[in-house]
């Protein structure tokens, strides 16, 4: 059987059945519970940890809820007044949202490419060379994001950092330019610094993407006569669109969401109003105030847009027999 | 059995009524509290010796009140979230050392136990540092028992002033001579950061033209940022950077860390800088030692301008089951033998005034200056949560970055950070 | 005929698989035509592994540098150490309690990993194999667990943990970071779990195979690929999570995590660099042996036997 197309994911009942096996009925009964079985056990660490949680921020979206309610425990419903207060600020809709978009498309974009580049290149390297740069790339991922962000501060500081020292030595800089003032190179380091951070994820898994297409199939399908442009578009890319599709979502989803980068840089944490991105400036209207009725109701609106982004993201990569 | 329980019940009898008697301790309030434990939370990282110093107070708490102390460690980083949680969780220690600005955070939410009765009844009442009580004061009620503090004044590099032949400034324009002999001396110093993230820096200046930062009308607070006054301290300081380029442009985002950070590599020749500054900076740097000193932050025309004192108090939460017993070790901390040790291992003064005396006669350049900036030229800030709402939204902070980054004029830049100081503060 | 060789997939060089058609190309010495373009080929992987590592590795040069410098903490920048020596690693392993830390994060990790790879291929097998209802629901769901931002959920959370018992234990930890690695791993196994063909398995069923013979000499080679990028990612999630475990453990120190050793080093009015830098650089280490553990089952996988049936 020759069979280019990745296998269809629909299980019947089994062709063959061992002697003495379960009725068809119970089979059918089997068959429906089994999935939900083997769910099971995420699904109950997912609910048991998360989804009293969750309906509880929910319910504090609801309220103001600060520092005084937590202590006497009381509830304080204000129907959707927080829910407006978002979207009255002008400073969400003309600075916050803007950088945030930006930079998350900019990061999502770098990443994903830079790090297929690199998935691209490990594949094609010697065992030994790809333990090499795959350990280098794991130095990268790992290094925690507080000490990694320090750093590139460092690379760039207006008066010691290296940046800086070679400008000004090549003759290229007169004063020393504080690179964090300025929306769009404070933003351009950022994105060093999250791309660093993140590319090796995305290089990890497409690498295994990539690996993990059958050899057997490239192989069934090399002796049926497929040319290689066929086998890399019928066989390895749409393992591969699964793989990116993930990749993709979990990318978008957390640059969205990135604090710590940005709240550590100069200027970062709220003294500079031209960089705040939504992770600092929920921050520091809801939780730095002790506002956790805000802060709840910005997470659930952030939540359900980064949903509705997935859902949309799910539509345009995926078949429906795919997923 | 009987035979053995007997002799152990008399056992028991006689080990109560021996601890009975023995309740009576040489504190002033007489707690037997035996077989209890108090938790407390003290911030990490304020005394490199805390551990050695802790267990010496817990033997010493034990054998004043038969009571156990369990002391645990908490990281500035985290330690209002940890607060948060454990207020909502009901894990809350009995005391715990709060800055002091959150003392009237917790106290408005009321998660602190009021200890106002506690401290005249011990008669300590006088001999509190004011500014310090102050802080610890919410609503006519005083919940933070003055534990330590440091103040900021300026820290200068005596050996470059020594070598320029200058003298230490004492008024607003000997400063700008100062740092402009400095700048011309010696290029690759910075005469005076302005560092742009950093509020504390700025309010001596508005004090010290006689501005306000918020004040309370009636019921409504009232910004003085864009006052007259205010606005005149604030030209002056930031001017040093724009006009006479005193600072540098790396200083437009820096922190208070960061300064020190810049001091300690030997690139700035005067800044402002707390009181725990000077161990901090001969540890990291041992070359300067004896190189730099303290002066009180200059008034306009001589005298002082007022600095901000900050430091810690030792609070009881409401949730504590025992609070007489809390209150004998706040005591037991902030006064006395104590009292005095602490002070002495991390840097920072007493929060009574009767141990500052020591301090404030001494003739230690680092150390008389704070003294004196401490005593007579402390300040503090509205006591009020909403104003700490204003600090995490940093407001002064985004009001002197934008003056340094030339994005708003002086004017532009206090009305408005003056109006939202004022939106948070009356609630928007 | 298999071929263990780590061969170029067809996506990097199509034009030199066995398939092509070779007729119409110039007519050139083959050898010669061939070493030359492998020559070429290998200069131009050099350099873009060259290029990669610099880019790579400059941030961890820095962190390096000041690793290794006793004088770090008089503000750190220097290209070169000033002082060589080892006693920020020293100060950081003793006084900044870091073996503690790192035995009790490779506790969490390990226990993570484990825990969500089990989990994550037992629910992607239902997802890539069975069709219900709600299959779509469901993987969007496990997903929404990413999406909240983390600061929300502190608070609630940690009354949950509180109520189940599991406050300043590693257990209550461990099994947050599960719930926080499951979607990736759920998402990444059910590719590969769906690329497994179905007639392999009933092929080995009907050798009278058990279960789990079939999953092991079947179905475990051929998703080992998503397994270890499921895995290295599980353990970078327990390995350098923060904000959870500070919320969990509160004030067993006994029982911290790496990453919450290493912000203790950020003091409220100055920064201990060296010891900043010497914690992250010991923070990063296990995570590249860790890598280099389980990069050997990236080649992807087939064990010999397997197909035969």
């Amino acid at each position: 059987m020759s069979t280019l197309t990745p296998p269809t994911v629909t299980r019947e009942a089994p062709a063959s059945r061992v002697a003495g096996g379960p009725s068809p009925k119970r089979l059918r009964l089997l068959m429906r519970t089994r999935p939900w079985l083997l769910l099971a056990p995420a699904l109950l660490i997912l609910a048991v940890l998360l989804l009293w949680p969750l309906i509880r921020v929910v319910l504090f979206s609801l309220q103001d809820y600060g520092l005084r309610e937590i202590v006497s425990g009381d509830t304080n419903f204000n129907g959707g007044a927080n829910y407006a207060e978002v979207f009255a600020d002008p400073t969400l809709w003309t600075v916050v949202l803007p950088n945030t978009v930006f930079f998350a498309a900019a990061a999502v974009i770098g990443t994903v490419v830079l790090g297929t580049l690199v998935a691209l290149l490990m594949a094609n390297l010697g065992s030994f060379w790809r333990t090499i740069v795959g350990s280098a790339i794991m130095v990268a991922w790992a290094m925690p994001a507080v000490t990694g962000t320090y750093v590139w501060v460092w690379i760039f500081d207006a008066d010691r950092g290296i940046v800086n020292q070679t400008l000004m030595g090549l003759g290229l800089m007169d004063e020393p330019f504080n690179w964090f003032t300025n929306q769009f190179t404070f933003y351009g380091i950022a994105l060093l610094n999250v791309i660093h951070h993140g590319f090796p994820f995305v290089a990890i898994t497409v690498l295994a993407g990539l690996l993990g297409v059958s050899k057997e199939m490239l192989e069934a399908a090399e002796m049926d006569g497929a040319g290689a442009f066929r086998r890399f578009f019928q066989i390895t890319f749409p393992s591969l669109r699964q793989v990116f599709s993930v990749v993709i979502i979990l990318s978008t989803i957390w640059d969205f969401k990135v604090f710590a980068q940005i709240y550590l840089m100069p200027g970062g944490s709220g003294s500079n109003r031209e960089v705040l991105n939504l992770g600092v400036w929920s921050y520091v209207e809801s939780f730095g105030q002790n506002r956790y009725g805000f802060g709840s109701a910005i997470a659930v609106l952030l939540t359900l847009v980064l949903l509705g982004i997935t859902i949309v993201y799910i539509r345009a990569l995926m078949k429906e027999d795919e997923l | 059995m009987r035979k053995r329980t007997l002799p152990l019940a008399v056992l028991a009898t006689a080990a109560l009524g021996l601890t009975a008697c023995a309740g009576g301790g040489s504190g002033s309030g007489d707690v037997s509290a035996d077989g209890q434990t108090l938790t407390v939370w003290i911030m990490q990282g304020t005394n490199p010796d805390s551990e050695a110093f802790f267990k010496e107070v817990g033997s010493a708490f034990k054998k004043e009140t038969g009571a156990t102390l369990k002391v645990e460690y908490v990281q500035w980083a985290d330690a209002h979230d940890r607060f948060v949680t454990s207020i909502a969780g009901n894990t809350t220690p009995d005391v715990a050392e709060t800055g002091t600005t959150w003392t009237a955070e917790f106290a408005d939410a009321g998660a602190l136990a009021p200890i106002g009765d506690y401290v005249d009844k011990a008669g300590l009442k006088d001999d509190l540092v004011k500014g310090l009580a102050d802080s610890g004061t919410y609503d006519g009620e005083l919940y933070g028992m003055p534990w330590y503090a440091g103040v900021r004044s300026i820290v200068y590099r005596t050996d470059v002033f020594e070598e320029l032949g200058l003298k230490a400034p004492t008024t607003w324009q000997e400063i700008i001579d100062a740092g402009t002999a400095i700048k011309a001396a010696k290029p690759d110093m910075i005469p005076f950061p302005v560092p742009g993230d950093a509020e504390f820096t700025a309010y001596p200046w508005v004090w010290g033209a006689g501005g306000e930062v918020s004040e309370l009308d009636g019921d409504t607070w009232k910004s003085g940022l864009a006052s007259d006054d205010s606005r005149k301290g604030i030209q002056f300081w930031t001017d040093l950077a724009t006009k006479y380029d005193l600072s540098s442009s790396g200083a437009t985002t820096w922190k208070e860390t960061d300064v020190l950070d810049n001091f300690v590599q030997d690139k700035v020749a005067m800044a402002i800088m707390g009181s725990w500054t000077p161990a901090t900076i001969v540890q990291k740097n041992p070359e300067l030692e004896g190189k730099f000193a303290a002066i009180p932050i200059p008034g306009e025309d001589g005298g002082m301008s007022p600095s901000v004192l900050g430091g810690s108090h030792l609070s009881m939460f409401n949730t504590s089951k025992n609070k007489d017993l809390a209150f004998q070790f706040i005591e037991m901390m902030t006064t006395g033998k104590f009292a005095s040790e602490w002070a002495e291992q991390t840097g920072y003064f007493p929060g009574q005034t009767s141990l500052l005396s020591d301090s404030t006669e001494s003739d230690d350049p680092l150390v008389k200056p704070f003294a004196e900036q401490f005593v007579d030229g402390g300040a503090s800030l509205p006591v009020t949560p909403k104003f700490g709402a204003v600090q995490a939204k940093k407001t002064t902070n985004a009001m002197i970055q934008a003056i340094l980054s030339g994005s708003k004029s002086v004017d532009q830049a206090t009305t408005d950070a003056a109006k939202e100081m004022d939106d948070i503060m009356n609630g928007k | 005929m298999t071929t263990h060789a780590p061969a170029p997939t067809a996506a990097r060089r199509p034009a030199e698989g066995p398939g092509t058609d070779r007729s119409t190309k110039p007519q050139v010495p083959m050898h010669r035509k061939a070493s030359g373009r492998k020559i070429r080929s290998n200069t131009v992987k050099a350099i873009l592994v060259t290029l990669l590592l610099v880019f790579t590795l400059f941030p961890a040069y820095w962190m390096l540098s000041s690793a290794f410098d006793a004088q770090a903490s008089s503000g750190g920048q220097s290209f070169f150490p000033k002082e060589l020596s080892f006693t920020n690693f020293e100060s950081v392993l003793t006084d900044g309690g870091f073996a503690v830390f790192l035995r009790n994060s490779a506790i969490v990790a390990g226990a993570t990993v484990l825990i969500s790879a089990a989990v994550a291929l037992l629910a992607s097998v239902a997802v890539a194999r069975f069709r219900f209802k709600f299959r779509t629901a469901v993987l969007l769901m496990i997903l929404v667990v990413q999406m909240v931002p983390l600061e929300a959920l502190v608070i609630p959370l940690f009354v949950q943990i509180r109520d189940l018992q599991l406050l300043n234990t590693l257990l209550g930890l461990i099994i947050v970071y599960v719930a926080l690695a499951l979607p990736f791993g759920i998402w990444m196994l059910r590719g590969f779990v769906a690329a497994v063909p179905v007639e392999l398995e009933e092929a080995a069923f009907l050798d009278g195979a058990s279960w789990w013979r079939m999953f092991r000499s079947i179905m475990l080679p051929l998703v080992a690929p998503g397994l270890v990028a499921t895995s290295v990612f599980s353990f970078i999630t327990a390995w350098n999570e923060f904000i959870f475990a500070m919320t969990l453990l509160g004030g067993s120190t006994e029982n911290y995590t790496v990453a919450i050793g290493l912000k203790q080093f950020f003091g409220l009015n100055s920064n201990d660099w060296g010891s900043v830098m010497a914690a992250s650089t010991i923070i990063t280490i296990p995570v590249m042996i860790f890598f280099i553990l389980v990069q050997r089952r990236l080649s992807g996988g087939l064990v010999s036997g397997a197909v035969k049936g």
